[in-house]
């Protein structure tokens, strides 16, 4: 039902429709909720990136945040034009991924889980205690150029959902059958003479250069960024949405994305405690419905999924 | 000299809580293989219900002030057996040895257990009174008569906890499935009942450092998340599951933070730390005390 060529094509119809969606709607608040939906899309795609090597990267919100801080740094100290600070956004996460990765993934399972927490956490001190990028008061003035700025949100979703689409492709290829195949058992993947650390870095990268590309959008569309916009809760909330969506598929995380997103907007509405709502909604999913709104979408279409949460140990 | 004994001081008075609080958590993930992020939601539980049991107990009943903390403890730690209980039974107790379940169920508890006790005890810090009120004085370096008991339960506990361990049969049920849960389970071991046990000892030694840390420290609906970053670190350097490095590994990770606070300030101590896990990383991937993980 979702991996045929008909759900690519409602994918991509539902992506244009958003674009459509950020030209010509009258409410920014609306174009705004739509901007958030693809960055949360993204962060929780990336994080499911790495799930398919078995990992759990918290410091997915690290490299969000690093994608950020490059293009904030980029435009607001050093004048580089838009499509500069841009592009770096994805190159400097890769890079810092690239040693982060290369040290962690000797380890895996709960100690990498840990330390990608760690280092989340410690990022954000570094960017608290460096007052030539703001300190705790962060960056402000992260503007796009004049001339882009009636479509820009069209931009940002475009680049976001195109980035998605990558990831699915990448996911499709013979690289993603690898690194399916790491989590499955490493040693085979070992066995047949590949090098297995070297793989799992490379789809840490992968992940990372995506979820900067988003950083570095998401500083241009909030035009201010604070260290306490990173924090390890960025990748919590991604994890929700992958569960919540389920993550036997690319499409689980945006589904739990697109419903999250909204919910959080409603709940903000109400004025209600939003950490017992997420908190709640969290446990009702795990306890629930392990598999997700996807898995059981494709329960009820008689399609069988690979059953998420194991195989890391 | 005198400086040097104050910080020797400071690292054994943050040390020991660190200890406790690390000792939890890698006991639990010894037994179940659950990374417990809701260990801090525990450590608060505690220091609020001393919070809340105290005051009442001291001047509506007239206790005096020991007699009171002693009946705030034994609250403390009752209610946080309770809500252990709670949790195990309909939460973990589905998660065993499933890493990345088992975080998700932890992060959610941490989300709503937080808002709870938000919503309930509200934001404004709580202090209540010291149980000693005499400065010590140790070749001119000083430490609060208050501060020296909780290096002293400190202790206790952890000599408590590694009798338990090391001669009881409880201890080498724990010791039995940490090693190998099916191969513990073929010598008749009811992983299940053992598990148990393992997580409310965890949630127990986090009560025990919650109780303790109320008197001194500020209390608020956070207090116990302080302490989560610090405590990985410290299990990933000594090794997770690992009794001897959670201990060793928190006197280290206290005497950073107590000689870089002093030096420099406390950010930058945390960022020494997490080099030092760095380098740990590249030298000894499983931990100073750790075994391979395989």
């Amino acid at each position: 039902m979702l991996n045929g060529k008909a759900g690519l094509a409602l994918c991509i119809l539902a992506g244009l429709g958003a674009i459509a969606f950020t030209l010509f709607a009258d409410s920014p608040y609306y174009v705004q909720v739509v901007v958030w939906i693809f960055t949360n899309a993204l962060l929780a795609a990336s994080l499911r990136f790495v799930l398919l090597i078995g990992e759990l990267n918290i410091a997915t919100a690290a490299f969000f945040g690093i994608g950020a801080y490059t293009v904030g740094i980029a435009t607001t100290i050093y004048d580089w034009p838009f499509l500069v600070a841009i592009v770096a956004a994805p190159l400097v996460a890769a890079a810092v991924s690239a040693l982060f990765g290369w040290i962690t993934l000797k380890t895996k399972g709960p100690y990498f889980l840990l330390i990608s927490f760690a280092f989340t956490e410690v990022v954000r001190l570094v960017y608290s205690k460096s007052n030539a990028i703001g300190g705790n008061s962060g960056l402000i003035g992260i503007f796009p150029p004049m001339a882009l700025d009636p479509w820009f949100p069209a931009l940002v979703v475009t680049i976001m959902g195109g980035t998605l689409l990558a990831l699915f492709w990448i996911e499709k290829t013979n690289l993603g059958r690898l690194f399916k195949a790491i989590q499955n058992n490493e040693d085979i993947v070992r066995s047949v003479g590949l090098n297995v650390t070297w793989l799992k870095v490379l789809c840490v990268i992968i992940a990372s250069a995506a979820v900067g590309l988003g950083g570095g959008l998401h500083a241009y569309a909030n035009s201010v960024i604070t260290p306490g916009d990173f924090t390890f809760f960025v990748a919590v909330l991604a994890l929700a949405y992958v569960k919540i969506g389920g993550e036997g598929h690319a499409l689980g995380p945006i589904v739990g994305a697109v419903l999250l997103t909204v919910a959080g907007q409603w709940v903000a509405g109400l004025g209600m405690q939003e950490n017992i709502f997420y908190g709640a909604i969290i446990i009702g999913a795990i306890l629930l419905m392990p598999q997700g709104l996807v898995g059981i979408a494709a329960r009820v279409a008689g399609v069988a999924v690979r059953k998420g949460g194991e195989g890391t140990r | 000299m005198t400086l040097y004994i104050q910080l020797l001081l400071n690292t054994l008075q943050i040390g020991s809580v660190y200890m406790l609080f690390a000792l939890g958590l890698t006991l639990i993930f010894g037994v179940m293989k659950v990374v417990n992020f809701a260990h801090g939601t525990f450590f608060t539980a505690a220091a609020l219900a001393i919070a809340t049991v105290m005051p009442p107990a001291m001047y509506q009943l007239g206790l005096p002030v020991w007699a009171a903390y002693l009946i705030a403890f034994v609250a403390a730690l009752a209610v946080v057996a309770v809500i252990g209980i709670v949790v195990y039974q309909f939460g973990f107790q589905k998660f065993l040895r499933d890493l990345i379940g088992s975080f998700i169920l932890s992060i959610g508890l941490v989300l709503f257990l937080n808002g709870s006790y938000l919503a309930i005890f509200g934001g404004a810090p709580q202090k209540v009174p010291p149980l000693i009120d005499v400065n010590l004085s140790i070749f001119g370096a000083y430490i609060t008569g208050q501060r020296l008991l909780l290096v002293v339960v400190a202790v206790g506990v952890t000599v408590g906890l590694y009798w338990l361990i090391q001669k009881t049969k409880l201890g080498l049920s724990l010791r039995a499935v940490a090693e190998d849960q099916e191969a513990a389970m073929l010598q008749g071991i009811q992983f299940r009942r053992v598990a148990l046990y393992g997580f409310l000892i965890g949630t127990v030694l986090a009560a025990i450092a919650g109780a303790m840390m109320a008197p001194v420290h500020a209390i608020t609906t956070v207090i116990g998340d302080e302490f989560l970053i610090k405590a990985f670190i410290i299990i990933i350097v000594g090794g997770l599951g690992s009794v001897g490095g959670a201990i060793i590994g928190a006197f280290l990770i206290a005497f950073i933070e107590s000689v870089g606070g002093y030096y420099f300030d406390n950010s930058t101590a945390t960022i020494a730390m997490f080099v030092l896990v760095m380098v740990v990383l590249l030298l000894r991937p499983q931990g100073i005390m750790g075994h391979a993980e395989r």
